[in-house]
């Protein structure tokens, strides 16, 4: 029966079946909208808990990850190469696995300019020294292992390089420096494993070259001497 | 998620946060020492311990060769001394140069890394004697060719030059470096050489020769 009372309200009405009916199911309603609002607040929640921990680890191991970055490099020169690099330099040929031994006689070498493998006893002296004439391979190579660079130059070699060349060694212990006709290049430079060929001696990789295999990690026998050996 | 499980997340990530940062800071903010740090390229630790390898390995040549030229037990004994001392000296600084991965040549001139007028640049001579107080190629020949007393004598005469060019370098090395172990090495260099120096001065006397030729 209606009345003029109209209401939202289910439980105002008194009344019949249908109005417990919509007070019940309003009630219904009402729970469920909170419901609703609690698991959507609870979601909420962990969304933000959970954003909150990754940020938080994220921020931890972004910074111990820097730190670690950071602690080493003070004071590097990155662009230089490191010692025994051969990375770096543009046409250096490298070869691994080049035998040690100490032989008598002529060697066979795989390369020329030899840069490693069996060689003779005596090293050639190796203290900064700038050879005339041509000397022996199998002697050359030991001075290789000892952590020497040998540069060498062929006819073709302009005069001008040859006095350059010759000043460098000159003023540089653990090189030497010798004529050697049969080489392809003007002017190579090689280290135990490791050789480069150049035109002119103001090749900037010359210097780098000498800087790097110096005594450099390239050195089979660290330590060993440029002195005490063969003088011609 | 239940709101102790929620709070329990919360305070342990807040803990860790704020543990973290401390450490971080704390790290980031601690001094570097030389433990950590590798000395510069144009550190005087780094041109020190290069040119030093090189003057060193002149003195170990030149004792080899006077121990071959006399049978005079002082002067073979110094020579031993300084062949073990040097050669061993230089080992330690290469293997430096290595931990802090330098290379141990540099197309740099000797001693540019030496504060103070004079120092900075050193011509090339030609000669041999790559730093001052080397020997040259000549004297060394010399040297080579001398005999008994002869020999003693050049050879304690070019050792107390060389020692003089030695502890000018490790004295500036000593005030200048940045490592401990360069200062510690070249302040010991510089007493142990004087030392040395005042020995070869009284051998040269008991010979009846003057410190400099």
């Amino acid at each position: 029966m209606a009345t003029d009372r109209t209401s939202n309200k289910g439980s105002g009405r008194t009344g019949g079946k249908s109005g417990k009916r919509n007070a019940a199911a309003d009630r219904r309603a009402k729970i469920e909208e909170a419901r609703r609002k609690e698991r959507a607040r609870d979601r909420r929640n962990r969304l933000v808990t959970i954003v909150a921990c990754c940020v938080v680890l994220a921020a931890t191991v972004g910074g111990g990850w820097w730190l670690v970055a950071n602690s080493d490099g003070d004071g590097d020169d990155a662009a230089a190469p490191q010692s025994g690099e051969s990375a770096e330099i543009e046409g250096v040929q490298t070869w691994e696995d080049l035998s040690r031994n100490h032989v008598e006689g002529q060697v066979e070498y795989t390369m020329n300019p030899p840069a490693g493998g069996d060689h003779a006893q005596a090293w050639m002296n190796c203290d900064a020294d700038v050879y005339e004439a041509e000397i022996a391979n199998e002697n050359a190579v030991h001075s290789l292992e000892h952590g020497a660079v040998w540069v060498t130059y062929n006819d073709a070699a302009a005069e001008e390089d040859i006095a350059t060349l010759s000043d460098r060694v000159s003023n540089t212990t653990y090189t030497l420096m010798s004529p050697k006709a049969d080489q392809e290049s003007p002017i190579v430079l090689t280290a135990w494993g490791n050789q480069l060929a150049v035109d002119t001696a103001a090749d900037p990789r010359v210097e780098t070259f000498l800087d790097t295999f110096v005594q450099g990690a390239q050195t089979p026998e660290p330590g060993a001497a440029c002195t005490g050996g063969l003088a011609e | 998620m239940s709101a102790s499980v929620r709070r329990w997340l919360i305070a342990a990530s807040g803990s860790i946060a704020v543990v973290a940062a401390l450490l971080i800071g704390l790290t980031a903010l601690a001094p570097a020492d030389s433990a950590r740090a590798a000395p510069a390229e144009e550190s005087a630790d780094v041109g020190f311990a290069r040119d030093m390898s090189v003057h060193h390995q002149q003195a170990v040549e030149m004792s080899f060769i006077v121990r071959d030229r006399t049978d005079d037990e002082d002067v073979r004994r110094l020579a031993y001394d300084i062949i073990n001392t040097q050669a061993n000296q230089r080992g330690m600084m290469l293997g430096w140069l290595e931990v802090w991965d330098r290379n141990k040549s540099s197309g740099e001139p000797p001693m540019s890394w030496m504060d103070g007028d004079g120092h900075g640049e050193h011509e090339a001579t030609g000669d041999g004697a790559l730093m001052p107080g080397m020997a040259t190629d000549e004297e060394l020949a010399e040297l080579s060719a001398a005999e008994g007393e002869d020999a003693e004598i050049r050879y304690l005469q070019l050792m107390t030059v060389h020692h003089e060019g030695g502890v000018l370098m490790a004295r500036a090395a000593a005030e200048q470096a940045g490592t401990d172990e360069i200062e510690r090495l070249a302040a010991g260099m510089v007493e142990a050489q004087e030392s040395e120096i005042r020995l070869m001065a009284d051998m040269l006397a008991e010979r009846g020769a003057e410190p400099t030729p």
